[in-house]
């Protein structure tokens, strides 16, 4: 297994390579630069911050200095924050994203499992077609929808939460259930289609002769190969989620990594826009590394490639 | 597929159609799908102007004159939203149009290319998922400029990777089969022989993928009108209406509610037609 994830991440590094590439010399082609957005700034204080951030420079001399300071983890100083680096801001703006995240995907499992489970234990009874509706409906409902009706029943019409804003627990509640319900909806339907391919297996036929009560089938048995396409789901879906998402941040206000990953792009902010790049890249590999070691825990049939 | 008892044969496909229509959840999505289709198309033609605007009648609510209110301009909602529906619609079939050409082809090529053609077409394909996507239709729409062609293409561009990865699959045990050896012992030549014989053979997959890539699609493009680089003004979509409706819902609540239900019941009948089109194509069972 330790080969296993040697190979694994000594193969991620000419992807990162690639990625960090292609979006330095793409953001390079697009129009405009960091400082034209400003106001007219005369030619001389306009050479003045080009040498300040090395933009006077060719630009392979300005690729290999990226890379040279992505190697020591410096991901360089923001554009549009000009006292900041972009290892700052992350490091400010992430956690509040990862914790959102977190909740959210604490709404996902506690709802979305148990409801999977339920309709695929009930298959085609009105149990499974309330089940299945459920996870039907949230899927189909966008979360800049499912977030302004939410704000405007709980916070506007009965008050109990705050329209936006994160500072108290309380300001947690609507933005977790906002983004937590999409993904619960997902969980769900994978959850079901997973146990209902499981629960028709013959090993499961021979558990239940064998005497075993339906509950030790469905835990012990089943759950386990059942979880398998919820599991691949959760990867992809881990990393997206805690590393933030526009639409929530922006309707609830909250001061996360998923607005500033639009933001910079608006701003021609070369630095930023590559640092988030690669955070985000770096998540998703990083999960599905993780999912992949976490099917085979999984499964026993398959083996580390 | 089982043989029927009948005394005539069934092909594959009409004993799809069949497991189709008795399928109700689908069977009830196509019906809806159609019946918004068809208002969004005519609606416009009858009901008020979606540009009209009547500064005395802002934001008035739902009434018999404007059965969906108006917004704050006068502009009647009805009228506003069957418009929205058009362009919204109309990028979900050209976007996912465009996502079904590029993606096939690759993943055709790729597959039938095998070996070390096929190895880095679908290492490409890993990269631009480590890619976020969002940025990257976001620079496209900054750098072209805000244009309704280039929305179908940037968003056909994002959402053909999954494609080409089922077509790839598909095309990999099919190109092992016997009548692609004929063909090839006929004397065809590359190009026709994935295009006539072996793209015919994976659109099982296709059709169900693609029924599913609408949805997705039309959520993205209402996501970048939602970041106002969509469908611009005096045009509108569904994505900007939601926006418009979420910013004054305070006061004015159906200009939320009735786009984001249109939008809702739009992506809704989709889903439930993708699904039953999975289940008659029953696309699992042939894929192993």
């Amino acid at each position: 297994m330790i080969r296993f994830v040697a190979q694994r991440l000594l193969q991620t590094i000419p992807v990162v390579w690639v990625i960090v590439t292609a979006t330095f010399f793409m953001l390079r082609f697009v129009p405009g630069g960091p400082f034209t957005a400003e106001r007219a700034v005369t030619p001389e204080i306009m050479r003045n911050l080009e040498a300040h951030y090395g933009l006077n420079k060719p630009l392979y001399r300005q690729y290999l200095d990226y890379c040279g300071s992505i190697l020591r983890g410096d991901l360089g100083p923001s554009f549009k924050y000009p006292t900041r680096t972009v290892n700052e801001i992350i490091a400010e703006k992430l956690p509040v994203s990862v914790e959102l995240g977190l909740w959210s995907l604490g709404v996902a499992l506690c709802a979305g499992l148990p409801l999977g489970l339920l309709a695929a234990v009930k298959r085609n009874t009105w149990v499974d077609y309330l089940c299945s509706s459920a996870s039907m409906v949230g899927i189909c409902i966008p979360t800049f929808v499912m977030g302004p009706l939410l704000i405007l029943v709980f916070s506007i019409h009965f008050g109990w939460f705050n329209a936006s804003g994160w500072y108290g627990p309380v300001d947690r509640v609507l933005p977790s259930l906002t983004l937590g319900s999409v993904y619960a909806a997902y969980v769900a339907r994978l959850t079901r289609g997973g146990m209902l391919e499981v629960l028709s297996q013959d090993f499961i036929r021979t558990a239940r002769a064998k005497g075993a009560t339906e509950a030790r089938i469905l835990l012990k048995h089943a759950l386990r190969g059942g979880l398998a396409p919820v599991v691949s789901f959760l990867g992809p879906a881990i990393a997206g989620i805690v590393t933030g998402s526009f639409v929530i941040e922006s309707i609830f206000q909250i001061p996360g990594i998923g607005r500033e990953f639009v933001n910079s792009a608006f701003n021609r902010d070369y630095t930023l826009v590559l640092g988030t790049v690669v955070l985000y890249a770096g998540f998703l590999i990083g999960m599905n590394l993780v999912v992949d070691i976490v099917q085979v825990w999984l499964n026993p049939k398959l083996k580390f490639e | 597929m089982k043989p029927d008892d009948t005394e005539r044969g069934h092909s594959p496909w009409g004993d799809a159609w069949h497991r189709l229509r008795r399928n109700r959840a689908a069977f009830a999505g196509a019906i809806l799908l159609l019946v918004l289709a068809l208002a969004c198309a005519a609606g416009p033609l009858f009901s008020q102007s979606y540009e009209g605007q009547n500064l005395d009648l802002g934001a008035v609510p739902p009434s018999s004159q404007h059965w969906l209110g108006t917004d704050i301009l006068g502009r009647d909602l009805l009228a506003r939203t069957l418009y929205g529906g058009r362009i919204s619609l109309m990028v979900g079939l050209v976007a996912t149009f465009v996502a079904l050409a590029i993606g096939v082809t690759y993943g055709a090529v790729a597959g039938y290319a095998g070996g070390k053609v096929d190895a880095f077409m679908m290492r490409v394909v890993d990269i631009l998922y480590a890619l976020p996507f969002a940025i990257f239709v976001i620079l496209l729409m900054v750098f072209f400029g805000r244009n309704i062609f280039l929305l179908f293409f940037a968003i056909g561009a994002v959402e053909w990777l999954t494609m080409a990865r089922i077509v790839r699959g598909q095309v990999l045990s099919i190109k092992r089969m016997e009548f692609i050896e004929a063909a090839r012992a006929l004397g065809l030549g590359r190009r026709r022989i994935i295009f006539r014989h072996v793209i015919p053979n994976v659109l099982g997959p296709v059709i169900v993928y693609t029924s599913l890539t609408i949805p997705a699609v039309m959520l993205l493009e209402s996501f970048l009108s939602f970041l106002g680089l969509g469908v611009q003004a005096p045009m509108s979509s569904w994505g900007v209406l939601i926006k418009d409706g979420s910013e004054k819902m305070e006061e004015f609540w159906w200009l939320l509610v009735f786009p984001g239900a249109l939008f809702f019941l739009t992506l809704l009948s989709l889903n439930l037609l993708g699904d039953g089109l999975r289940d008659a194509l029953d696309v699992r069972a042939s894929k192993d």
